[in-house]
């Protein structure tokens, strides 16, 4: 087992420093990372996931992982529009059908491509496996008439994959997932982008509109819940929680590294039993979900069956296990140092910006939701058994 | 797939309509969601008197009402035999 990619560590080094260079500007201004989505363009990360026959760097879902955690030490906000948009290549790579992946993957590849998700909808209460604006079949094309409260990215985006509600669909669950890209849309942002954290991922609400070609289907009509339980869901969960780890790894790293300053040596009591032991919980917190996360890496990475009880479990936990002890390592970081290098936004700890980032993990798909969802599982398996 | 299975499915199909149930029926195109799914298996395991191991919990299991009567045909098979 590893946590880092030697092939990938140089771009994503490099991408890493363009983040940190613009991260406390993008936190200030609310504004996307535009120059780093552009050194993920340069340097081929965009498409991390695109196999080497279509152009890309053929990596591996183990390689968005390290990737993101690279990128969540710098700043959570790049990291997860990384994350996410390798979430949707994902889908492609997987579930497009070989027209619609010879002309995408490519594109993909050379970094003219970036991909946003739309799914969430108003009305539906946060439900990714259902939709209520249907897709028209019209003669061979798809019309697409959809408005989403959150899209990360989506004024950045050059092609969306949109979840609606099937052609002819008879119930609320048979939902379609269709790809668009920018051009083929009418694309109107509303609102204000002005949240706690989270602030350079501009997930804004969008208004599309427009008509695709009826191949730009990903998968089957109706057969989303498919792509969710095969590579959705498990990419989402992995991606986050190594973005998480990575932002709360970063955190604690900046700490230490004020701690061990030569130039404040005699300043801060090292020995302070308070300290050491707030480090040792933190150290812990990220020592579990670092675990869990390679983990369940390997889980997915071998199963032959992502919708067995024992798995849905298992990813769910450590979406909930990663939200909630990144947030909670961050919060005692800022603990351990006080105010000056804890709230402070001029710190280089970083803690003030990390604690609001990470305030939203575990409202990205509700830890609520997965809880219940958790809940029935357990009824499913009176064993107790593990993946 | 014997009556009282059809019957017992047929209370979870909010979207079922008119439509016959057969083997090929897909369950979720007919409003089965996931939290119906787990009582649809409650009622099947009070119903039938069997219990069907989480290993058969799957999305293929609960497609169509073919592969969820196969399930519950072999659970009983193997409990009945097995008691």
């Amino acid at each position: 087992m590893t946590t880092t990619a030697p092939n990938f560590a140089e771009p994503a080094d490099a991408v890493a420093a363009v983040v940190a260079e613009h991260a406390g500007q993008t936190d200030a201004d609310a504004a996307f990372p535009v120059r780093a989505l552009d050194e993920m363009r340069a340097t081929g990360l965009l498409g991390l996931l695109v196999p080497a026959e279509h152009g890309g760097l053929g990596g591996s879902v183990a390689d968005v992982l390290a990737v993101s955690t690279r990128l969540g030490r710098e700043d959570m906000s790049a990291a997860m529009i990384f994350a996410m948009h390798c979430q949707q290549v994902a889908a492609v790579v997987r579930h497009a059908g070989d027209r619609l992946r010879g002309e995408l993957l490519p594109a993909i590849a050379q970094g003219k491509l970036y991909l946003a998700s739309v799914t969430t909808e108003a009305g539906k209460g946060g439900h990714l496996l259902t939709a209520r604006a249907e897709l028209r079949d019209d003669d061979g094309e798809l019309v697409v008439d959809r408005f989403a409260p959150i899209v990360t990215g989506g004024a950045h985006a050059d092609g969306f994959l949109v979840t609606m509600l099937g052609p002819n669909a008879t119930s609320p669950n048979q939902v379609s997932l269709v790809y668009a890209a920018r051009e083929q849309l009418e694309v109107t942002a509303s609102g204000e982008w002005q949240p706690l954290g989270m602030r350079a991922s501009h997930s804004g609400a969008l208004r599309l509109r427009g008509r695709v070609p009826g191949h730009q289907v990903v998968g089957e009509h109706g057969g989303f819940h498919d792509i969710v339980t095969r590579t959705f869901g498990p990419l989402a969960h992995l991606g986050w929680s190594a973005c998480w780890l990575g932002t709360a790894s970063g955190a604690l790293s900046r700490v230490l590294g004020v701690l061990r300053d030569p130039s404040a040596r005699g300043s801060l009591d090292l020995g302070s039993e308070l300290l050491l032991t707030r480090l040792a919980r933190v150290r812990r917190r990220l020592a579990v979900v670092h675990a869990l996360l390679w983990r369940t890496e390997a889980v997915v990475a071998g199963a032959d069956d992502l919708s067995r009880p024992r798995v849905r479990l298992l990813l769910n936990e450590l979406k909930t296990t990663a939200a909630e002890e990144c947030h909670a390592a961050v919060d005692e970081l800022v603990e351990a140092v006080g105010l000056r290098h804890g709230y402070l936004r001029g710190s280089p700890t970083g803690l003030e910006r990390a604690l609001r980032d990470l305030r939203s993990a575990a409202l990205n798909y509700s830890n609520d939701r997965l809880y219940l969802a958790d809940g029935r599982l357990a009824l499913l398996d009176p064993e107790v058994r593990f993946a | 797939m014997d009556e009282r299975f059809t019957a017992l499915l047929t209370r979870f199909l909010p979207a079922r309509g008119d439509r016959e149930l057969t083997h090929d029926t897909p369950l979720r195109d007919l409003g089965l969601d996931s939290m119906q799914s787990i009582e649809l298996l409650f009622a099947i395991e009070d119903e039938f008197g069997v219990s069907l191991p989480d290993d058969d919990l799957t999305d293929t299991t609960f497609a169509t009402a073919g592969n969820l009567w196969r399930a519950v045909s072999a659970a009983t098979e193997t409990q009945v035999g097995a008691a």
